[in-house]
């Protein structure tokens, strides 16, 4: 049996351990009874949270601040169940690979994972996530009237759905908007457009490149969550249909008028670079003041509001989609929602379900949100509720004008669960779609070409 | 005389041009990664701000610091160097000097598992390590990452060997030396050079490997290839940060360069002249 023998060096170790822990302590300590909040609000839902106390789940994320809040606060979602929660920091661009992976080989690496909408065709059809159905009607595991499954954005819930059947929990999300200078738009009488004709004269009355500042900026690199995010939203409005008559369809008359409606503001309106951007590339040139509109995501409204490197904060105002010839405006309807990975045992499957349920729940949506403690506020939660409460109004309209209403409409109004086409093939068809567009927009394939194309690699991948 | 002069002059300008083409990205990096968030999207770029170590400060100190996925960078390049060079050198020596049987296919089968996509194989090498428990681990990435650079260690090495004349063995064996203390005492030291080139790029191979690492890895070892990539993240990219860490993932290669330098170009030039040896 080892004895313990102090030597020299262990005695200076550990004296150096116990002077820095009663430096840190104060700290320390502080944050153990921050920690140890309240927990009556989920107490108050009828089930026992208790029931799979010790186990060990992980749980895999991107790095972004909405999973940072949310990670800060295991420590209460660990004292209220007795579970605990590995979380895993994954890159986007990996997330999806390495779950397909862990989910392909049956490995259960990762209880839950925030996931892409457009997945879960893939995942239903090789049954490697299990309906949330079952949980949400067993009584023992979920308290309906606590819970309010209908509180949760419904846009969401039906992007998260198979054949009517909800798969992942909706934790985060966002609408893709128009972002505008109101004080440019103002300066030439502008108003924000209501049509993708006017948004097009506007970028054009704005567009100044000699100045430094261009109409307008939409997402330009290739990929199935950057120029494939933007352009289907335009495809719906010029009132493509995907699913054309049960076949999928990416060319046609529809689909041409609205790459050509792209391309035209990428050329003429957009700085040259812009075809290489993302939207924290969006992001950035608008803050550095030299794009007067874009249209993209709701939550890169931080991004443009960081005091830390903004010249553009106080002058900025949003809008929802403009209408396309069709009538109608689309937005996005992206959020991450929570998996149930099939590949556990039962104990584990139910030890996910009480996290996801913590995380969706009400409460811990608002406590990550405008009660949460640190520096960064989502602006992506999942709960019709919380976008009611004056307090998260009030936080969130600091961002500019209409931000709140902006947003609250196009998330009632402006969704579309066929906004891009949900089939298990996704994966290959979003980057065959991305190439296409991509090839229209550098001129190395006219418009047609690029759409006839596109659809001549995606027909064997639907057949097989 | 004045056409000479004209050639160097010629000469030195592609070369600036080149450098200049090269250094652009490093040298942009290191300024971005001293600079403030609104000082590296100020338009013109700044060449002239107040420096600020803040970015080193942040990814070093920060609640996201690379220090534990540096120190997983380095135990998984140097367990891998270890590991394939006890491994490459006496294999490399047998291909070079050996007759056995089976000879020719055994250097054809090291070659051959450089020819496969690694693309290919992850998914493969994901499993296997799932089942025997070794995902996330040391053990699990440095066997990985031995599947190519060994292959490509005992090819660089075969040359080296095979570069060193018969007849020096031959005398150590008249003198009553062993096959082994002959490799030992006689042959490694005329192939210091080889060795040192070999070392140098497999700890930069295992150094920069990001394909394999980020399937393979998780939270427990991490390289900074992978770690790197959460400064881009959905919401923003933290450029300065960014830049910062990619300095910090340069300078153990930088450093390993320049103390290197003069056996990689030795070991370059002796395989050049010598046109691979006798094969």
């Amino acid at each position: 049996m080892p004895s313990f023998k102090p030597t020299r060096r262990t005695l200076l170790k550990t004296g150096t351990a116990a002077a820095a822990f009663a430096t840190f302590a104060p700290a320390f300590l502080r944050q153990a009874a921050a920690q140890d909040a309240d927990l009556a609000p989920y107490k108050s839902a009828q089930i026992d949270w208790q029931q799979v106390s010790g186990e060990t789940i992980t749980v895999a994320v991107i790095p972004a601040s909405y999973f940072e809040n949310l990670i800060t606060l295991a420590p209460q979602f660990k004292a209220l169940t007795g579970i605990d929660v590995r979380f895993e920091k994954i890159p986007p661009a990996q997330i999806r690979q390495k779950s397909v992976i862990d989910l392909t080989s049956k490995t259960g690496t990762y209880a839950t994972h925030a996931a892409d909408p457009m997945y879960y065709a893939l995942y239903a059809a090789n049954k490697w996530v299990e309906p949330l159905d079952t949980y949400l009607a067993d009584k023992s595991l979920t308290d309906p009237a606590w819970f309010k499954l209908d509180d949760i954005i419904p846009a969401w819930r039906r992007a998260n759905g198979i054949d009517g059947k909800l798969y992942g929990m909706p934790y985060d999300g966002e609408v893709t908007i128009q972002v505008y200078r109101k004080d440019l738009y103002d300066a030439k009488g502008l108003k924000p457009a209501d049509t993708l004709e006017a948004y097009m004269s506007n970028a054009a009355a704005l567009n100044t490149p000699n100045d430094r500042v261009w109409g307008a900026a939409l997402r330009g690199v290739a990929g199935a969550g950057q120029n494939m995010y933007i352009y289907p939203s335009i495809f719906r409005e010029f009132g493509g249909d995907w699913m054309k008559g049960g076949k999928l369809a990416v060319n046609g008359p529809e689909a041409e008028a609205a790459l050509a409606w792209y391309v035209d503001v990428m050329k003429k309106y957009a700085p040259t670079a812009a075809a290489n951007w993302n939207w924290p590339d969006i992001a950035d040139a608008f803050s550095q003041g030299t794009v007067a509109s874009y249209i993209d995501a709701h939550s890169s409204a931080s991004v443009i509001n960081n005091p830390e490197k903004s010249k553009v904060i106080g002058k900025v105002a949003y809008a929802r989609w403009p209408k396309g010839p069709s009538g109608k405006r689309t937005t996005s309807i992206w959020n991450w929602g929570f998996p149930i990975n099939s590949a556990l045992p039962e104990k584990k499957r139910k030890a996910t379900w009480l996290f996801i349920q913590w995380a969706a729940s009400a409460e811990t949506q608002a406590r990550t949100a405008h009660k949460f403690a640190g520096p960064t506020k989502r602006s992506g939660v999942n709960r019709t509720s919380v976008w009611k409460d004056p307090d998260y109004i009030k936080l969130m309209n600091g961002f500019g004008e209409n931000f709140v209403e902006v947003t609250m409409g196009a998330l009632q109004e402006d969704t579309d669960v066929d906004w891009r086409p949900r089939v298990p093939q996704w994966p290959a068809i979003g980057d065959t779609m991305a190439t296409a567009i991509q090839s229209a927009l550098s001129g190395q394939a006219t418009i047609k070409a690029a759409l006839d194309d596109a659809q001549r690699r995606i027909e064997p991948m639907m057949r097989g | 005389m004045t056409a000479k002069r004209v050639r160097i002059i010629a000469l030195l300008a592609i070369s600036a041009v080149f450098l200049l083409a090269w250094a652009f990205p490093i040298i942009w990096s290191v300024l971005n990664s001293l600079k403030t968030d609104s000082d590296v999207l100020a338009y013109p770029p700044k060449l002239v701000f107040t420096p600020t170590l803040e970015a080193y400060r942040d990814v070093l100190f920060g609640s996201g610091s690379i220090l534990p996925n540096l120190l997983s960078s380095v135990i998984i390049s140097v367990g891998t160097t270890v590991v394939t060079m006890l491994m490459a050198v006496p294999a490399a020596y047998a291909l070079a000097r050996l007759r056995f049987r089976g000879k020719k296919f055994a250097g054809f089968y090291v070659l051959a598992t450089q020819m496969l996509p690694p693309v290919g194989i992850i998914i493969p090498y994901f499993l296997v390590l799932r089942n025997i428990g070794w995902i996330d681990t040391y053990q699990g990435i440095i066997l990985i990452y031995l599947s190519f650079s060994l292959p490509f260690a005992i090819w660089l090495l075969v040359s080296y060997f095979e570069d060193i004349p018969f007849e020096m063995e031959e005398a150590a064996y008249l003198d009553g030396a062993s096959r082994l203390k002959t490799l030992w005492r006689i042959i490694i030291p005329q192939v210091r050079g080889g060795i040192a080139v070999t070392i140098v790029f497999v700890f930069l191979n295992a150094w920069n490997e990001f394909l394999f690492a980020v399937v393979l890895s998780g939270n427990t070892v991490r390289p900074v290839t992978v770690a790197m990539f959460n400064f881009v993240s959905v919401e923003q990219t933290l450029w300065a940060k960014l830049a910062a860490v990619s300095v910090l993932a340069m300078l153990p290669v930088v450093v390993l360069g320049v103390v290197a330098q003069k056996h990689i170009v030795k070991g370059l030039t002796v395989g050049a002249v010598k046109g691979g040896g006798r094969r």
